[in-house]
């Protein structure tokens, strides 16, 4: 009765609350950095176009994979950054590249869009203190 | 005629080489604008037979910074590695389509079907590091990148860079231009 209504809704909340997934969030460098090389803050470009992905003072390891200090980029376009504490989402505007990738393909429509990175682990999370860029905006000309 | 079946498969992982448009000029570090030579890898290998892992035939790295013929003020520079249709992993890591960065400097390629030596020419990113700082003396120098999988042996077609010149002076370090121009 509602004793044990009671007990069920105390646990639901604590697995909301969920302390042991950020306790269990993983750590890179200190010194370690995400930024995109390619393209540049504030860059007009026309058509498709790469974008570079770097990483210093760190590793890439495809998703899945368990190597300290290593984790593998997730690009995040026209999004803000999204929790930290959980699995980065996987749709259109928050790209994966779990099998390692550095570099990625993007056809965007025309107009501004913005674009940062945000390395996750294994479990594509990310890392704490969380590793992302600088957000930059850029223009594509119709 | 096994000798003759793995001269075959070299000669056809030249050729995808060559089809990828990105063949190392290996044997001419003085010409590197032409990417006419492609990898002799028929030389020194017949030794030790090993299955070596596959790789994509479109698959190659490139150097995206230096950029071939570059002149350098500082000593200290960053190379970022970049990586085309394959993965980045730590050594050790068995996952398909994945390998390591191994730079080489001012050597030729090693043998593709061995370990890719551990020395000051032959530098490893076991942690599967996409950059580093390089501190080279003032003079012409070449780069070239080459992947290795989990075991530090080349994949098959092997996957690597153009072997790029460059020239370093002696000077102030000056800020990394990212990307090409």
């Amino acid at each position: 009765m509602t004793v044990s209504r009671l007990l069920v809704v105390l646990f639901a909340a604590l697995l909301l609350a969920g302390p042991p997934a950020s306790a269990q969030r993983r750590s890179m460098p200190e010194e370690a950095r995400v930024y995109i090389l390619w393209p540049y803050d504030g860059m007009a470009i026309r058509g498709g176009f790469w974008v570079r992905m770097g990483l210093s003072e760190g590793g890439i390891a495809p998703a899945n994979v368990e190597k300290a200090l290593t984790g593998h980029h997730h690009l995040l376009v026209d999004v803000d950054l999204p929790a930290m504490d959980k699995p980065i989402p996987n749709d259109r505007n928050h790209l994966h590249f779990g099998l390692g990738q550095t570099e990625a393909r993007l056809e965007l429509p025309p107009g501004r869009h913005t674009l940062q990175l945000l390395l996750g682990d294994a479990d594509h999370v990310p890392h704490d203190p969380p590793l992302y860029s600088k957000r930059i905006t850029i223009t594509v000309l119709p | 005629m096994p000798a003759t079946r793995r001269l075959v498969l070299l000669v056809s992982a030249a050729a995808m080489g060559r089809a990828a448009a990105q063949v190392p000029a290996q044997d001419q570090p003085q010409d590197p604008g032409h990417a006419h030579g492609a990898p002799p890898p028929g030389e020194g290998q017949a030794a030790t037979p090993r299955v070596r892992v596959p790789a994509p035939p479109d698959a190659y790295c490139y150097i995206g910074w230096p950029q071939d013929r570059q002149v350098i003020s500082g000593t200290r520079f960053k190379v970022w590695f970049g990586t085309r249709n394959f993965g980045v992993a730590p050594a050790g890591v068995t996952t398909r389509n994945t390998g390591h960065h191994h730079l080489l400097i001012n050597v030729p390629l090693p043998p593709l079907d061995k370990p890719i030596p551990n020395d000051r020419n032959h530098l490893h990113f076991g942690l599967g590091q996409t950059e580093t700082m390089l501190e080279l003396p003032p003079g012409t120098h070449t780069l070239q990148l080459l992947m290795g999988d989990a075991d530090h042996v080349p994949h098959d077609p092997p996957v690597m860079s153009k072997r790029i010149t460059i020239t370093v002076r002696p000077g102030r370090p000056q800020a990394m231009a990212s990307g090409p121009q």
